[in-house]
């Protein structure tokens, strides 16, 4: 076979692979199982030990592609986070993300050791699953039309962009102490704080050095501008790994600076980082799944289910309730927390480190990983829907938009276009266009109402449900959100 | 429309005792309730009105001043209250200041189009600086009745 019809054969499957996962996935997802694990599936049965035959195990090429995606993903959930829920949910993220990782691990680390783990490769399984998975949850709360109360779903979003640099640095310096000779730091406690510092730092101050780039960059075609924020988003991560920070901290931050600042092209950013982060999830589950050889999994899927068990209803609530304590969340929002503590990709991609720094049970941590990670997928994705609504926390969700409008320009455009979804409480409810006294340089531009676009014209009149998109000015915003209520997007 | 028509002065509380946003709520439509411009009977669904309204979006646009407002089938005419607050009421305004002046309007549910203008008539004037800082600084119903007749009579500038 010439190298030609290898590689076509090869991204004929992927491709193939890729289909078939995203049309599989709305059953999928009705299940309740989260998508990614569909592709975990998909992947282990194209394997070499599958139906498909593909013989992978390339750690090293896995865990290469696994960052970058990481990077991306992130990248993408910054993109999305306003700076309004960083700062409600900052402080018990925060602590959720060092402290409650921390706790997680050590809970973890206690099991495996009852389970047979040596001490050190134990705590290095406890720090691996530690962290919930950004993707994931995110994927979950804004693809899951979740109508969660803001303050939990920004809490448990904040916390997944955040942990992830906490468990890497614990996965990193606790591989190091297992093949080195060294016995473990007191150095530990002081590495995370000062690379998660410095990691904040230089993501703060490249997202700001980003903006003003952005902002006076001149390109040919719109279509380039995602090509300098992936850019962006690669070249802060490289920098602040090297300048010993936490980089995937630092790539977090630089998106919510840059989501939360006037940069041209936005909403096209977002769409395209969006499914960016799509590609990468899956491709990284396929991937994953395509590592994993079955054969192997039996001889540790006792001790993996119990360890994901352990992790799912003792070390994830245990961490959550000590974390939560000093914040004013109820019980039942307490409880919510502790129940979604979702993994994902992160963990497999850490779980790949030990197997390249040549650990001596770098597979079999890898295999238990796997199941840690199936099982703390299925659990808490499966029943999240059903907790939340026992726990008497489920709000309606807003209907997903039948269609959006969007400026995109490759400069920045002086004024507002934003939408409403007219609710009966707001004072335009029932009213004609023409009614409403807008200011000079503001006017409703279109209405949708069901399927259909209306003209906005005066006679038109306003119904509950309609999807309003209106253009002001900066100033009118609050004149415009008095009558119409607060706009859909406060993003863009 | 001007403001006179549209507030009740038996429903003026120069010194609000509520110190969070849903007891000014709770306060005012009492008012309104005690000056008869809204039943009693209809209090506990009003006020779960406004909280309804605030929720989606705070009607706190900015610059110490909050319009709660609502339609209600249980309304005759339109009625606003006004409550002033020293301590200032977290009403998660638009621009995170604490709220001061609260004009609170109730109208009828069957005619959106005055409800609209008195909305109107009410954010022209409380986007006038001075008329702001005045009703702020008054003390007493006769002043701030005094105010509106002049707010009214265009006697107040920019």
């Amino acid at each position: 076979m010439t190298e030609f019809t290898a590689t076509s054969l090869l991204l004929a499957t992927f491709g193939l692979l890729l289909v078939l996962g995203v049309s599989l996935s709305r059953a999928v997802e009705r299940l309740g199982f989260p998508i990614a694990l569909l592709f975990l599936v998909l992947g282990m049965l194209a394997g070499s030990e599958g139906v498909g035959g593909v013989a992978f195990d390339d750690y090293r090429f896995a865990f290469q592609v696994g960052t970058m995606a990481l990077v991306l993903i992130l990248f993408d959930g910054g993109l999305n986070t306003s700076l309004r829920s960083v700062r409600e949910a900052a402080a018990p993220a925060a602590l959720l993300a060092t402290a409650g990782v921390l706790i997680t691990a050590a809970i973890v680390a206690l099991g495996a050791r009852l389970a047979g783990l040596d001490w050190k490769s134990a705590l290095l399984l406890g720090a691996v699953v530690s962290s919930t998975d950004a993707a994931t949850v995110f994927a979950v709360f804004r693809a899951g039309g979740f109508g969660l109360r803001r303050k939990i779903s920004t809490t448990l979003e904040l916390e997944s962009g955040l942990n992830d640099p906490a468990a890497v640095i614990l996965t990193v310096t606790l591989t190091q102490i297992a093949i080195g000779p060294s016995t473990l730091g007191w150095s530990l406690a002081l590495i995370i704080p000062l690379q998660l510092a410095i990691g904040a730092a230089l993501g703060v101050a490249t997202g700001y050095a980003s903006r003003w780039l952005l902002t006076r960059i001149r390109v040919s075609a719109g279509g380039l501008f995602p090509v300098i924020t992936v850019g962006l988003a690669l070249l802060t991560f490289g920098i602040t790994t090297a300048a010993n920070g936490s980089g995937f901290l630092a790539v977090y931050a630089m998106a919510v600076v840059l989501g939360n600042g006037p940069i041209p092209y936005k909403p096209g950013l977002r769409r395209i980082h969006d499914a960016l982060a799509w590609v990468c999830q899956v491709s990284m589950f396929l991937m994953l799944g395509l590592l994993v050889f079955p054969s192997m999994l039996p001889a540790v899927a006792l001790p993996g289910i119990l360890l994901g068990l352990l992790l799912a209803l003792v070390a994830r609530p245990v961490a959550v309730v000590l974390c939560l304590l000093p914040f004013r969340f109820k019980r039942a929002e307490t409880a919510f927390v502790a129940w979604a503590g979702l993994r994902g990709a992160v963990p497999i991609i850490l779980a790949c480190y030990p197997v390249l720094a040549g650990h001596p049970h770098g597979a079999e941590l890898f295999n238990l990983v796997f199941f840690i990670v199936v099982v703390n997928a299925i659990v808490p994705g499966a029943t999240l829907r059903w907790v939340s609504r026992r726990l008497g926390l489920f709000e309606h969700a807003r209907p997903t938009p039948s269609a959006v409008l969007e400026i995109n320009a490759t400069s920045i455009l002086a004024g507002r276009l934003l939408a409403f979804r007219i609710s009966p409480q707001v004072a335009v409810c029932g009213a004609k266009i023409s009614e409403i006294e807008f200011p000079p340089e503001a006017a409703v531009l279109l209405v949708v109402r069901d399927k259909r676009i209306l003209a906005a014209r005066g006679a038109t009149v306003l119904n509950e449900g309609d999807r309003v998109h209106l253009f002001c000015r900066d100033e009118d915003v609050p004149f415009v959100t008095l009558l119409f209520g607060q706009p859909e997007d406060e993003n863009s | 429309m001007n403001l006179r028509e549209i507030v009740v002065e038996q429903a003026i509380v120069p010194r609000l005792s509520a110190l969070d946003r849903d007891g000014v709520i709770n306060e005012l439509v009492g008012a309104l309730i005690d000056a008869d411009a809204a039943e009693a009977s209809a209090r506990d669904a009003l006020v779960k009105k406004f909280l309804d309204r605030e929720a989606k979006g705070s009607t706190g646009f900015g610059k110490g001043v909050a319009v709660p407002h609502v339609k209600h089938d249980s309304i005759p005419k339109m009625a606003a209250a006004i409550g002033l607050s020293a301590e200032g009421v977290d009403f998660n305004a638009y621009d995170r200041q604490p709220v001061y002046t609260v004009f609170l309007l109730l109208s009828p549910a069957d005619k959106p189009e005055e409800h609209l203008q008195a909305m109107e008539v009410i954010f022209k004037n409380l986007s006038k600086d001075t008329f702001r800082r005045f009703l702020r600084q008054s003390g007493s119903v006769d002043e701030i009745t005094e105010l509106l007749t002049d707010a009214d009579e265009q006697r107040i500038g920019g």
